[in-house]
């Protein structure tokens, strides 16, 4: 089976962000892109400010925003204080991985915006955990972080009892057009479940989780209390505070670059001072040191594609670069094995290349991928196949995921 | 009297839950055993599920999620319904008495119908001997253009039928029907709000419950249908947008009046 790619993009039909083509081929995220240009967004803002009003308080924080210290909690506390004038409660989640541009930033924020700042930090014993556990139970060492930047702030409004949340942009309505702009979703745990942790959850990682799972051979001891972090408040929690996560992503024309001119203008923000083995950007994903790299690998070994795609659809569809540009990123750089960011990241959790490469080999998509003469092979989007190295599967050693 | 329900209208299409948008644009929204366990916890009153898929192509899409390898309708039903506590209407591609028979043994308790009933309305009156009336949805999907001319559309909105909603509604309920199931095509998805002339023309012409669904955007919305007659309230986009769905489109109902079980 081939794949299918976007006609006007360079999305391909098997991602990680649920994408659907229309009947001209061109997929849902570029669909969604173009409604915004018919999209009255003076409406929105009123639309916006009305929300927020309503949630105004004379005691409390006025707002949560969740903020990893990237451009674009910059550009969202920026539009909360500076164009809404709301006192809100900045939380983060903090994964222990940082690029030191990225903890630059999250640390400024306090400064530069005035404002309490909440960050949790996990043990780090209990991160290098998980991130093994995340590895090797669901192909992806940020599992942790999805989890923890998808509960910890909703942990924090119930607290505090604050009962709006301002998250950014919906990253998958942006990148795949999960939603309409004319949704207005919000914030939902059955989103953070299913997509942002797709399908499994804090207890899922403990001892007794994996012993459920059918998968003891992966226990690493934690334990619930371990994990207090990933643990969602309940249903009743939420609804006795009455909280609701909007997303700004939904009232203003959102737009990477102009945001990130911006913060760098206004409050000398930092792109990453190095460039990233996997893509050409510079400004996304500083709050995690393997997610350019190592993480965003995984992605490429899953669905045969990466950070390429993902930062030149986007540019493509800003009008910043055209397919054919987008296609030569492509090539550049979904398949490239980082050299840098395994090499950190296998030293940080104590596993060896080969066993890296077996366990990696566990999660390819057979849509995908296809084996010729032990080695991987799949088609690319510029209509020829191509081999990405050999097949480590049969060396699966003891404890890895046949 | 019986209380008045709220009830979500799943759309799978090939194997994964989709918005729809005028029947026409299709966005996948999820996994269907996910959302049936959410709305366990929400003590939702009642659940539809409609099979849309074109093709015979049923993929759950990612190798790393936990829920994987429900390859037919059949094996997602079973799994939807041994994580459902309410009761199930499915529907799609129902084509005999055998295939609800299929789709009964597999855990639903009601089915929808809709082209099928149309080209063959015995098979209403057959399904209904043969599981009850109550077992029996008929689906009905109008395109009803200026308010003025509506008409039956069958196949996804594809077919015309030269058929008017109303009088094709009183034919169901004769051939046996125990409810119907009411979507507006233009209003699909646009959240327009529901069509409460049609409503109102349609309840007052049966006697069996009409479930109205198509153009909820806001929780307030559900009240309109109800007022214009519908003994059932169903959306079903917005049950993928906002959190505490149930209880908060309850919520809305009962301000307005209405006896919902909260």
């Amino acid at each position: 089976m081939s794949i299918q790619y976007c006609s006007k993009c360079v999305y391909p039909g098997v991602s990680a962000t649920p994408l659907t083509f229309d009947d001209s081929g061109v997929c849902s995220g570029c669909r969604v892109n173009e409604m915004k240009s018919s999209i009255d967004w003076d409406r929105r803002w009123k639309m916006l400010q009305k929300i927020t009003d309503e949630y105004r308080s004379d005691t409390n924080y006025d707002i949560v925003i969740p903020v990893s210290g990237g451009k674009d909690s910059y550009y969202q506390t920026h539009v909360a204080i500076h164009e809404l004038g709301l006192k809100p409660l900045l939380v983060t989640y903090h994964g222990n991985n940082y690029l030191p541009e990225g903890e630059y930033n999250l640390f400024r924020m306090r400064e530069v915006f005035d404002c309490d700042h909440i960050i949790v930090r996990p043990g780090v014993d209990t991160l290098i955990k998980m991130n093994r556990l995340g590895f090797k139970l669901q192909g992806d060492m940020n599992w942790h972080a999805h989890c923890g930047i998808f509960t910890v702030p909703i942990q924090v409004a119930v607290r505090y009892k604050v009962p709006l949340m301002m998250w950014g942009e919906h990253g998958f309505l942006d990148l795949g057009g999960m939603y309409s702009l004319n949704d207005f979703v919000e914030f939902t745990a059955k989103f953070r479940l299913e997509h942002a942790l797709r399908g499994y959850d804090w207890h899922d990682f403990t001892d007794e989780g994996l012993e459920k799972l059918g998968r003891p051979e992966l226990k690493e001891g934690l334990s619930a209390k371990d994990l207090m972090w990933g643990q969602y408040p309940t249903d009743d929690e939420i609804d006795a505070v009455g909280v609701r996560g909007i997303y700004l992503g939904n009232f203003v024309n959102w737009d990477a670059n102009q945001h990130s001119r911006l913060v760098v203008e206004k409050y000398g923000w930092r792109p990453a001072a190095q460039p990233f083995e996997r893509t050409y950007r510079m400004f996304s994903n500083l709050d995690d040191m393997h997610e350019n790299g190592i993480h965003d690998y995984l992605k490429f070994i899953k669905f045969g594609y990466g950070r390429g795609t993902d930062h030149s659809c986007k540019d493509i569809r800003s009008g910043k670069m055209t397919r054919a540009e987008g296609i030569e990123m492509v090539r550049k750089y979904d398949h490239v094995k980082p050299r840098r960011d395994l090499e950190r990241w296998l030293k940080y959790v104590g596993i060896p290349e080969d066993e890296f490469d077996a366990v990696c080999d566990t999660f390819r998509d057979p849509r995908v991928w296809r084996m010729e003469n032990g080695k991987w092979v799949k088609d690319n989007i510029w209509g020829e196949a191509s081999e990405y190295g050999n097949v480590h599967k049969d060396a699966c050693g003891p404890g890895c995921r046949k | 009297m019986l209380k008045k329900r709220l009830i979500p209208v799943l759309l799978l299409q090939n194997g994964l839950l989709v918005r729809s948008e005028l029947f026409k644009i299709h966005q996948i929204i999820g996994n269907p055993v996910h959302e049936v366990e959410r709305f366990n916890q929400w003590n939702v009153d009642e659940l539809v599920y409609l099979d849309i898929t074109r093709g015979d192509k049923y993929d759950l899409r990612r190798e790393d999620h936990k829920i994987k390898g429900l390859a037919t309708p059949e094996a997602i039903l079973d799994a939807v319904s041994r994580n459902c506590f309410m009761p199930l209407t499915w529907g799609g591609r129902i084509r005999s008495v055998e295939d609800m028979r299929r789709c009964i043994n597999h855990g639903a308790d009601k089915i929808s119908i809709n082209t099928s009933a149309v080209r063959t309305p015995e098979l209403i009156t057959a399904g209904a001997k043969a599981f009850g009336s109550q077992a029996i949805v008929v689906s009905i999907d109008v395109r009803a253009e200026g308010g003025s001319a509506r008409e039956v559309f069958i196949d996804g909105g594809r077919e015309s039928t030269g058929l008017d909603p109303v009088e094709w509604a009183i034919e169901a309920e004769k051939r046996g029907a125990g409810e119907i199931l009411l979507q507006v095509i233009g209003r699909d998805g646009t959240g327009s709000g529901y069509d409460t002339g049609l409503i109102r023309d349609m309840s007052s012409a049966v006697r069996i419950p009409l479930v109205a669904c198509s153009g909820v955007a806001m929780f307030e919305d559900y009240a309109d249908g109800i007022k214009a007659g519908a003994s059932a309230v169903a959306a079903a986009n917005i049950w993928h947008f906002k959190e505490l769905t149930d209880r908060a489109g309850k919520r809305a109902m009962a301000r307005a009046g209405i006896d919902v079980r909260l």
